[in-house]
């Protein structure tokens, strides 16, 4: 055998040169002979029933596309069905589509929405959590019977607002009929979403509709399910106009009309023996799925199976409500539930210790999860659990404890924040084994060259490196002979959406199943096909939500430290430092590229970043008003590393992409609590929020 | 039929704007940001545009007459860079935007655009600095306190040109600038706060303090600062109080998507509380 490096040794990313020069392709910079535009006109009512429809006579060559011309079903394909490609009479939130103006002229087409009249009566809009339309309830052991015996009951709300995904590439998509062939291009995280959807609302046979995916300029869950909206109104006109026709968000539009991280309020409530401890925890998880209920009920349970954290309860009692109300939808965003019940259960902790007069560090240790503790849903954690050493590296590198005493016993505005988390690698239960069903391969030409066929899209976060280099290292062949190319629905088979933070670890892992297959077979050109199969011990009852949530774990600490100006409440980030278990790197410097980018954007959810309705009206339109942080605003960033292989993913991978960001509200909330000296139930910490607690909070 | 032009001398700029009037486009930061439209279409103009960026006998700083002129096409990197610009002036352009933007922007944009968040005006209000505008015809000069009467509303008209602003070269021994933005850079201010002062063996020769993003335009009081003048710096503890319920009456801030009235006076009453007790340390 040759002299390999490390699996985990950095090489540079494929698509540098393309992306860096300029030469990739984004979805705006392809343009097609005869192509047409399109722009959507939109409610601007967050409820109200549609009287009269007044459009003006049309230029020669242009259309406006509405629910008349949709040939299915007026549904986009999604996990909850109710999110209708174009209002029949009623507006449910502002933004929602209502039609789509198509043509040659930009100037043109906004003529013509200008000249359009939409009458409503206005209808009362819901803003109040009450509308449940999912409600889940899981119980471990006891469930909430220990609060009968418990010596003190500890109980606080957490409160989590907004968060846009802010890719620097809004939505946009591409339509074109290739012989009868419906053809999408798209700047999107899922093809066979789209093509899926697409398929349902046309009503066509499956050969006749192919997506492909563009380059993409981040998505971040933003790509998951909002594409097939624009997918499925993109394809009524294009069989309306017959010719290729462009849809691109401007950015105010994206802000007020896609999907956003869901708002949360967590209850948290908890039974306390006479020695301090927790007997059992209650736990109600409220989220916000705006008008439209689509991927919420996944949201809801992927942050109600997360309700311990990175710690084991004997006894829970948790229970979820999905709320519709008429504000705009929220859907898919990296951590997907968890950041909002990490942040809850990482400060209820702190809490609880506190209001019990102990000291909070060692009050939470003596709950973390170890291996063959039952999780939060009576699973098993059967893989090792590194999280005391990763906790004390963690220490050692910040100077926690240090800095900590310091800061507790001084008045200087300063503090230092630590969570402790773990985030589920792939879909919920069985949904691999059940729902997805990935499917890969690989096809080796007699030159020699393996060709990865997958449907998992790179957005930025490497996806495409990281394969080839997978394939290309178990091949012992050198990376160029491998290649992947921008998945096509025509090309590829469905491995899955690229989310859930399941790319290396479940298509990965069959990519390298297939790869060892490729190895041993005599014959040059051949093709390989790798189905996935759950490990036969995860079994998962999804109507009671009992079992193995998910086949394997990653697990994190993040510690951040704070300066405060206590003059204006402005918080400054000095300091942070990363300890992760995400089985083994497949490239270390991709995983820090995720490290440092994760944790920007969960301290930002944490501090930074506000976004707010005022009667459905989405108050902070562009990237002038809703804040991201530049590099001016986080500091250097030490991220470390631990081997802890999962036997199932490639050379042990596990999931990365989402586990970044979830520890990252927390560690900053605790931070600040720690340097004001106020209890922080709510995020973001603004500095109007901390010059509130400084004037008139208590302790 | 809007036609835009671009005019090669100032000369040729004011005969233009004689005959018809335009919108004048400098850096355009502002302008193209506030007349966006779909990507791919033109942005619409009520007037025609004309292009004046590119005027070189506008782009220079320079001392004259123991003043410091700044030419109306000239950089806010380039100000911020000469050695001559004052350092409360330099403080507030490092608060701006970013590097590319400062490269792009005027200091004349950001007058003539009078927005009550517009950053370089507190600098100019401490400064008492002086709007030297063209037309035609004639010449004028007007305090920037003049010149600016209310949000975006300034005494130009419309055949005028802002040629240049006139500031005193610096003589304060102690300047303090604090700009509160929802982050460390490329963001719009909440709150902002600019004090100078000169103080000669003890004694407040001259003081001069301005709010910035908390009142329709820049919030500065001769009669507070004339209280101060000619006092010792040890008498300022004591006087704390008054001057901080002064400026508390004067503060009108408003509630918007960044911020919140309570928080803005708040944080501008701490901010001249902080100033104050620098004097007295
Ligand atoms: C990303 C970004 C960040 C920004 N950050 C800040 C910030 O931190 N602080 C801040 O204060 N501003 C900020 N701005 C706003 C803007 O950059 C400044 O106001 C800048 O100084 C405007 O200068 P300009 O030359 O680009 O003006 P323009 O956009 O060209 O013009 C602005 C206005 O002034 C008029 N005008 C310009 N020059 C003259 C003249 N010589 N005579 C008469 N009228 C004239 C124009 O007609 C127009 O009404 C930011 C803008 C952007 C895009």
């Amino acid at each position: 055998m040759k002299f390999q490096p490390d699996i985990g040794t950095p090489i540079p990313r494929v698509d540098a040169k393309e992306k860096i020069s300029g030469a990739a392709a984004y979805i705006n910079d392809i343009d097609m002979p005869g192509m047409l535009y399109a722009k959507t006109l939109r409610s601007k009512m967050a409820h109200g029933k549609i009287i009269k429809r007044h459009y003006p006579t049309l230029p020669e060559g242009y259309a406006i596309i509405d629910y008349r011309h949709i040939p299915g079903t007026n549904i986009v394909k999604a996990i909850y069905e109710d999110w209708q490609i174009f209002p029949v009479d009623e507006v449910r939130y502002i933004g929602e589509p209502i039609l789509l103006v198509v043509g040659e002229n930009k100037d043109v087409i906004i003529d013509i929405l200008e000249a359009i009249e939409i009458t409503y009566e206005e209808m009362e809009p819901q803003f109040e959590w009450i509308d449940s339309v999912i409600h889940y309830h899981y119980e471990k052991k006891h469930g909430s019977r220990p609060f009968a015996d418990a010596n003190r009951i500890i109980e606080h709300t957490y409160e989590t607002g907004y968060q846009e995904q802010a890719y620097i590439e809004p939505q946009g998509m591409i339509g074109y009929l290739d012989q009868d062939k419906m053809t999408l291009i798209g700047s999107i995280q899922c093809p066979y979403y789209v093509k899926n959807a697409v398929l349902m609302a046309l009503g066509w046979e499956n050969e006749r509709v192919r997506v492909i995916q563009a380059h993409v300029g981040g998505a971040f869950g933003g790509k998951e399910e909002y594409p097939s909206l624009i997918a499925c109104q993109l394809a009524m006109a294009v069989i309306q106009v017959n010719k290729p026709v462009k849809l691109i968000f401007e950015r105010e539009e994206d802000i007020i009309a896609s999907t956003k991280r869901h708002p949360a309020q967590i209850a948290m409530k908890a039974a306390i023996d006479s020695e301090g401890h927790i007997m059992a925890l209650k736990v109600h998880v409220g989220i916000d799925a705006g008008a439209v209920i689509g991927l919420s009920g996944v949201v809801l349970s992927r942050a109600m199976i997360a309700a311990t954290g990175a710690y084991t309860i004997e006894n829970l009692d948790v229970t979820g409500d999905v709320y519709r109300t008429h504000s705009v939808p929220t859907g898919a965003f990296r951590g997907f539930g968890a950041p909002q019940m990490m942040f809850a259960i990482e400060m209820f902790m702190e809490h609880i210790a506190r209001n019990l007069g102990k000291e909070p560090l060692a009050y939470r240790m003596a709950y973390v999860a170890k291996q063959y503790d039952l999780t939060a849903t009576s699973g098993t954690f059967r893989d090792p659990i590194l999280m005391q050493k990763m906790i004390e590296e963690a220490m050692k590198r910040s100077r926690y404890e240090e800095k900590a005493l310091q800061y507790q016993n001084l008045h200087r505005y300063q503090g230092i924040g630590m969570s402790f988390f773990l985030h589920g690698c792939g879909f919920t239960g069985s949904g691999e084994a059940t729902t997805i069903k990935a499917k890969v391969r690989l096809r080796r030409e007699a030159s020699g060259v393996v060709h990865i066929l997958i449907a998992a899209v790179d957005m930025g976060q490497g996806v495409r490196t990281a394969m080839r280099k997978l394939v290309a290292h178990m091949l012992e062949v050198p990376i160029d002979q491998v290649i992947y190319d921008l998945p096509d629905t025509d090309c590829v088979p469905d491995s899955g959406p690229t989310v859930a933070s399941r790319t290396m670890m479940i298509v990965g892992g069959l990519v390298a199943r297939a790869a060892q297959r490729l190895g041993m077979e005599p014959q040059i050109a051949v093709e390989i096909e790798e189905t996935y199969h759950q490990p036969s011990e995860i079994q998962w009852d999804e109507a009671r939500m009992q079992g193995d949530a998910y086949p394997a774990y990653s697990w994190g600490v993040n510690v951040v430290e704070v300066a405060v100006d206590p003059v204006t409440g402005e918080v400054s980030v000095v300091g942070a430092w990363s300890v992760y278990d995400v089985g083994k790197a497949i490239d270390t410097l991709m995983v820090r590229g995720q490290a440092d980018g994760g944790l920007a954007q969960g301290i930002a959810y944490g501090y930074l970043e506000v976004m707010r309705h005022h009667q459905g009206k989405i108050q902070q339109r562009n990237l002038t008003d809703y804040i991201i942080p530049t590099a001016a605003d986080m500091p250097p960033m030490e991220t470390y590393l631990f081997d802890n292989p999962y036997a199932y993913g490639p050379y042990g991978a596990k999931g990365v992409g989402e586990l970044t960001l979830v520890g990252g509200a927390p560690a900053i909330a605790k931070a600040i609590e720690m340097a004001i000296k106020r209890q922080i139930t709510k995020i973001p910490v603004t500095p109007e929020m901390i010059m509130e607690l400084m004037t008139h909070g208590e302790d | 039929m809007v036609e835009a032009r671009i005019p090669h001398s100032l000369q040729e700029a004011l005969i233009l704007m004689s005959q018809a009037t335009y919108t004048i486009v400098n850096g355009a930061t502002d302008l193209l940001v506030q007349k966006r439209s779909w990507s791919g279409t033109i942005p619409k103009f009520s007037q025609p545009p004309l292009y004046i960026r590119g005027l070189k006998e506008l782009d220079y700083i320079c001392e004259r007459s123991g003043m410091l002129e700044i030419g109306a096409t000239t950089s806010l990197e380039t100000i911020l860079h000469h050695p001559k610009t004052p350092k409360i002036l330099q403080h507030i352009i490092l608060t701006m935007a970013s590097p590319a933007i400062r490269h792009q922007a005027t200091l004349s944009g950001n007058i003539q655009n009078a927005s009550p968040a517009g950053d370089s005006l507190v600098g100019l209000y401490l400064l008492d600095a002086s709007i030297v505008l063209h037309n035609r015809h004639h010449e004028r000069v007007i305090s920037i306190q003049d010149f600016i009467v209310d949000v975006r509303k300034t005494m130009r008209e419309a055949d005028e040109l802002i040629t240049k602003v006139v500031l005193p070269i610096d003589k304060f021994s102690q300047c303090a600038y604090t700009k509160v933005g929802p982050r460390k850079t490329d963001a719009i201010a909440k709150v902002a706060f600019g004090g100078l002062i000169d103080i000669e063996n003890d004694r407040i020769r001259d003081i001069r303090i301005a709010f910035g993003a908390v009142y329709k335009t820049v919030l500065r009081s001769r009669k507070i600062e004339e209280s101060l003048m000619g006092k010792d710096r040890s008498a300022v503890p004591e006087m704390k109080h008054v001057l901080l319920e002064g400026y508390a009456s004067l503060i009108q801030p408003i509630d918007d998507q960044r911020s919140n009235r309570w928080y803005r006076k708040t944080t501008a009453l701490n901010l001249l509380e902080a100033f104050l007790d620098s004097i007295s340390r």
